[in-house]
């Protein structure tokens, strides 16, 4: 088998480099070499191995329109999981040295402590670690998502982001849509109850804070997408950052918004100033707020907009990312001041 | 970025200096360039400060703030582009103040004017951009080499040498702040050496005599850093140091900052929480005000480059207190938290002895358990605390072994470790060392050799721990009592000092050694890159600094010398 050089450049800076095998992803490689980058599905479904090839051939194999289109491919985007070199290869990844381990993670177990409807079919899941002798703590980065099994589900997992900061009770919050027939929804809306045990994979994710300096930095969410934002702005608040903050928080009806208490809260304690959003896209009469997509108000602001480019932090389904994306784009906002997360359907 | 201002700087055959996207340690582009603008931004601070003392109005606050300043643009001390933006905008505000300061005094007293002019050049008229694309492209006019093409790499080189020098001063200068202790003359000295740097001088004997008169500095704010640390904590004393963990709820500390390892002792006391120093901590042990706590139990761990094995080990959390942090592991990440100059992206900052989120990650952190330690084989200790102090206690005897010829010879292995495969020679030189030597100590070299079994010489131990790379100051008194004892100069004293450097801190001390016209120093485990060969020239000649060889070589050398 013929083997060639791999060499990833990470977001911080940092060099990596191993063999890959022509008939191994580069995910596979990495693993081999014991560095464990951060993937969701492995199978070109989820989006969450995007990189880009700097040089050299590759094989992309078959992989979703949504995680990858076929223009970004072109323009030598790549999925790690779906990538088989054909030469020496050179990558450049969206995320920092330190969301690659170097050990594989340990499934740990975490119960039920929470289950409630706070927004038209979406459920704040709270679960607790258990202390499986390394202690309680839930330690992982804003922005990061752990993956969780369905009890009984033969193994089935979903990955859901993080919506609170590190925290020393092992405390694990969640903010979940209910999808109709999806696994796990069907599981949180007919059987989850206070008490019951999962299995729980991560932190993974390599979408986090980046520090720009004073840069403003601008959140986008649909629906759920808030979740990460929310663990982000919560640590903004806890670590006093001092970058002004704003998030474009989007849904379909007003009654579909939640967690406006918490956002509100935040107001008080982000030292740089927070705006809140809220942008309805079929609203009702009486709706006050901003009418239409995250992705409009955030063109129109843009527009508006002096002084330096914000970074834009984006999570949702990949048409509001790609919206975003092109609104920064015709805007001006350089590529890397965009970092972004999809939640796909993972099938697993 | 270009940068090479420590030893693990990126050597090419093109030329040496991390000059990438990341520098060796970890350093960004964005933070290295900022961090270059920030020095900019003290040298225009300095200027303003030096105008304000010769106008009797002078500014101490600025002068702690330039320490500060200066102090995380060390190596291995801050990563965080954010803090450097704030910095940088404090920094121009402190200047400005300095210049209100200057024109009221004026005001008030015209006469003074023609005493101290008002300064000018770009780090005085020097705005920060409004943002970080405008912050990086100010820094790229200020790099240490800007000058480069015209005034060649000899006076680029003298400059960083100057410069790095004031980053060693500030840093132990900052140390002593912190603990209350500040002088007049050290906030001078900082404001003449960064002025001078800020016209770009050119003149290669003075700028000689520049970094001489910066190890004199040095000197004194040693001494300062020695009266603060025993004003404190008391005079060290000769401490036995458990290594081997105990059970129970843990905190690491690591760095050189005794007072906020005194804080966090006094918040934890009467807790079940233990506290472990770390690397350059250790000596604190040996400090009385600091091991009369029963809960600093131990030391855990080696030198700082090991620290993301150690620390993913440490079952409590951890807090970096100054130099030596390297990029966390995920493994601890979210349990490593930052305090003073010290800072990383994504990692918690505590200001202000504020350590209550530390102290709740302990509690909830397993701790070490008792189960676990039954494995780990018997208690093991290391002895430090042999400050001045203790062993000038002891000199009477010291210097009876000598004249008996008991001790045939000193030698003086100091400085900082790292992972450079040739620091090796540092232990292979300890344990070579014949015994009827006594090898005396400082800094994190040590942790390659400290563990091993030296024996003594009629009651004196053959390996004297001094203390931190901060403790220079007891050594270079050791030093002078010996030569006093023997009537002697000090570098007629059977002693030879085997430096190993590593940043800013040991350029410091380097240049008070040579101002103090200490020679034949062994200086390793390579050569600053930022020393030419025409500068290498000067110092050998100068002062017989002798790059290292091979530690049985050097050992043979240095006995047939002093025989
Ligand atoms: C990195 C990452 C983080 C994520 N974080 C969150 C989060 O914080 N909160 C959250 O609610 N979700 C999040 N997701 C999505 C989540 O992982 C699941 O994909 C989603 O909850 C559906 O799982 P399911 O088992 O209920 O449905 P499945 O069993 O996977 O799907 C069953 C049916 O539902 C449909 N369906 C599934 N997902 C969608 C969708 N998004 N839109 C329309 N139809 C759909 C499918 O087409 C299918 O027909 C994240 C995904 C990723 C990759
Ligand atoms: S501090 Fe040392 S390793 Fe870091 S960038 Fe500078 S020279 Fe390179
Ligand atoms: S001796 Fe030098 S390298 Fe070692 S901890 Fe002190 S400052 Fe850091």
């Amino acid at each position: 088998m013929t083997f060639h050089t791999v060499d990833l450049l990470t977001r911080d800076g940092a060099r990596l480099s191993f063999p890959c095998a022509e008939d191994q992803s580069v995910v596979e490689a990495a693993a081999a070499a014991d560095l464990f980058l951060p993937v969701v599905c492995r199978e070109g479904g989820c989006g969450a191995c995007r990189a880009t090839a700097e040089s050299g051939d590759y094989q992309l194999g078959p992989h979703s329109e949504a995680a990858l289109s076929a223009a970004d491919a072109a323009r030598r985007a790549i999925l790690l999981c779906r990538t088989y070199p054909r030469g020496p290869l050179a990558l450049s990844a969206p995320f920092d040295r330190a969301r690659i381990l170097t050990q594989a993670l340990r499934p740990r177990h975490a119960v039920v402590s929470e289950r409630t409807l706070i927004g038209a079919r979406t459920v704040r899941l709270r679960l607790t670690l258990e202390d499986e002798g390394e202690g309680s703590a839930a330690e992982f980065e804003a922005g990061q998502y752990m993956e969780l099994e369905i009890p009984d589900g033969a193994g089935l997992r979903r990955a859901y982001s993080l919506a609170n900061t590190a925290n020393w009770d092992g405390t694990l919050e969640f903010l979940i849509r209910l999808h109709p027939q999806g696994h796990f929804s069907e599981y949180l809306e007919r059987r989850a109850a206070v008490g019951d045990r999962l299995r729980v994979h991560g932190p993974l994710g390599g979408f986090t804070l980046r520090e720009n300096g004073l840069r403003p930095r601008w959140f986008v969410a649909g629906g759920t997408g808030l979740a990460p934002m929310l663990s982000m702005l919560r640590r903004m608040a806890e670590y006093q950052d001092p970058q002004p903050a704003r998030l474009y928080f989007g849904v379909n009806r007003a009654e579909e918004l939640f967690a406006l208490e918490e956002l509100g809260a935040l107001t008080d304690s982000l030292p740089g100033g927070f705006a809140l959003i809220p942008c309805v896209w079929q609203a009702e009469a009486d709706w006050s707020g901003v009418v239409g997509t995250p992705a409009d108000a955030l063109r129109a602001d843009l527009a508006a907009m002096s002084g330096e480019a914000p970074d834009l932090y984006v999570c949702g389904p990949p048409a509001l990312i790609a919206a975003v994306e092109q609104a920064a784009r015709d805007r001006g906002v350089p590529d890397d001041h965009l970092f972004s997360e999809r939640f796909l359907p993972g099938a697993r | 970025m270009f940068c090479y201002q420590c030893e693990q700087t990126t050597r090419l055959p093109t030329g040496d200096g991390c000059a990438s996207a990341k520098g060796l340690c970890g350093k960004d582009a964005t933070t290295a360039d900022l961090q270059d603008l920030l020095v900019h931004a003290v040298k225009g601070i300095a200027q303003q400060a030096r105008r304000a003392r010769a106008l009797g109005v002078p500014d101490n606050d600025a002068g702690a703030f330039m320490l500060h300043a200066l102090f995380t643009t060390l190596t291995n001390v801050n990563f965080n582009p954010t803090r450097f933006v704030t910095l940088l905008h404090e920094a121009a505000a402190v200047r400005d103040r300095v210049a209100a300061r200057c024109e009221a005094a004026l005001v008030a007293d015209s006469d003074t004017a023609q005493t101290a002019p008002a300064p000018t050049g770009p780090a005085v008229d020097w705005t920060p951009a409004a943002d970080l694309t405008g912050l990086l492209a100010q820094a790229a006019t200020v790099p240490v080499n800007a000058d480069l093409a015209r005034v060649g790499a000899d006076v680029v080189g003298l400059r960083a040498l100057i410069l790095y020098g004031m980053k060693g001063v500030a840093a132990y200068a900052n140390h002593a702040a912190v603990l209350g202790y500040t002088r007049d003359a050290v906030f001078a000295g900082v404001e003449e050496t960064m002025a001078y740097l800020a016209s770009d001088p050119t003149d290669m004997a003075e700028l000689l005599d520049r970094a001489l008169s910066v190890g004199r500095l040095n000197l004194q704010v040693m001494e300062m850093l020695d009266a603060a640390n025993t004003g404190r904590f008391g005079t060290p004393h000769p401490t036995a140091v458990r290594v081997t963990p105990v059970a129970g709820k843990a905190i690491l500390v690591s760095g050189h900052d005794l007072g906020d390892l005194e804080a966090l002792l006094k918040q934890t006391a009467g807790t079940d929480i233990n506290v472990y120093t770390h690397g350059e901590m250790l000596p604190a042990h040996g400090y009385p005000a600091l091991k009369a706590y029963p809960h600093l139990v131990g030391n855990f761990g080696g030198a700082w480059q090991d620290q993301q094995t150690d620390f993913a080990t440490f079952p409590g959390p951890i807090l970096m207190t100054s130099n030596c942090i390297i990029e966390p592991g995920p493994r601890y990440r979210q349990r490593i938290f930052t305090t003073g100059p010290v800072g990383w992206p994504g990692v918690r900052h505590l200001a202000d002895h504020a350590f209550a989120p530390l102290i709740a990650a302990a509690h909830a952190l397993p701790g070490f358990k008792a189960d676990d330690l039954k494995t780990a084989g018997p208690e093991q200790t290391v002895t430090v605390g042999f400050g001045g102090d203790a062993v000038l206690g002891v000199a009477g005897a010291v210097v009876e072994a000598v004249k008996a010829g008991d001790i045939r010879h000193f030698f003086l292995i100091g400085g900082c470790d790292g992972a450079a495969a040739g620091r090796n020679y540092y232990s292979d030189f300890a344990t070579g060392a014949p015994d009827d030597t006594v090898v005396l100590t400082l800094g994190c070299a040590k942790y390659r050799f400290n563990r091993h079994e030296f024996g003594s010489i009629g009651g004196i131990p053959r390996l004297l721990d001094i203390g931190q790379c901060n403790d220079s100051y007891s050594a270079i008194r050791i030093a002078s009592a010996l030569a006093e004892a023997f009537g002697c100069g000090v570098n007629d004293l059977p002693l030879s000092l085997v430096v190993s450097w590593f940043e800013q801190k040991a350029a410091a001390v380097l240049l008070t050694l040579l101002a103090l016209g200490i020679r034949n120093i062994r200086l390793g485990p390579t050569l600053p890159a930022f020393l030419t060969p025409t500068l290498l020239a000067v110092l050998v000649e100068r002062f017989g600094i002798q790059p290292i060889t091979t530690a049985p070589d050097d050992i043979a050398a240095a006995l047939t010398c002093a025989a």
